[in-house]
């Protein structure tokens, strides 16, 4: 019987902690770009490998920035 | 009394120079109820990602300031009245 195959979790590097940054603000949109796809949907946190707690703060800060129209809601490049 | 920062849109046909004068004018309403003005920064104008009353421009300005809640409140209620703000935000920088 084939034994089932244990993949080895890639540890990510974490981009906030990359970039030593300890307040996630809604004005930077340079950074909160890198934390969302083409589309701009919020990327998941499997994929942009920061903590819980980092991951909300992202996602509270992108729609805060969605609000104010520094980042786009939708973008259709489809 | 509290730290806040508040972000303001202000319509892209308004003349960049008189933004901070006529910003300054909500302002005293803080400095009347005993809050401070740290700071207001004119981002000048920037395009919106997507368009707010069919303007694709808008005149982003920041303002830091210390004060109670209900000034600020009163703050953004005076700003929201104006028809050349397009749009306000409220926000405690330290809580999140």
């Amino acid at each position: 019987m084939a034994k089932p195959v244990i993949r080895k979790p890639k540890k990510k590097s974490n981009p906030l902690k990359a970039a030593k940054i300890t307040y996630v603000d809604y004005k930077d949109t340079a950074l909160l770009r890198k934390f969302i796809s083409d589309r701009g949907k919020i990327r998941a946190r499997r994929v942009t490998g920061v903590s819980v707690q980092e991951q909300r703060q992202i996602a509270i800060a992108i729609k805060n920035a969605r609000e104010m129209a520094l980042l786009p809601y939708t973008s259709n490049t489809r | 009394m509290r730290r806040y920062e508040v972000m303001v849109i202000l319509d892209p046909d308004l003349e960049e120079r008189t933004v901070a004068p006529s910003l300054d004018q909500y302002l005293n309403l803080v400095r009347q109820d005993g809050g401070s003005v740290e700071s207001v920064d004119v981002w000048g104008r920037r395009r919106m990602a997507y368009e707010i009353q069919k303007k694709t421009e808008g005149i982003y300005a920041v303002i830091e300031l210390d004060a109670e809640p209900a000034t600020v409140k009163e703050l953004d209620r005076q700003l929201t009245l104006n028809e050349s703000v397009m749009r306000t935000k409220v926000i405690r920088p330290e809580i999140r």
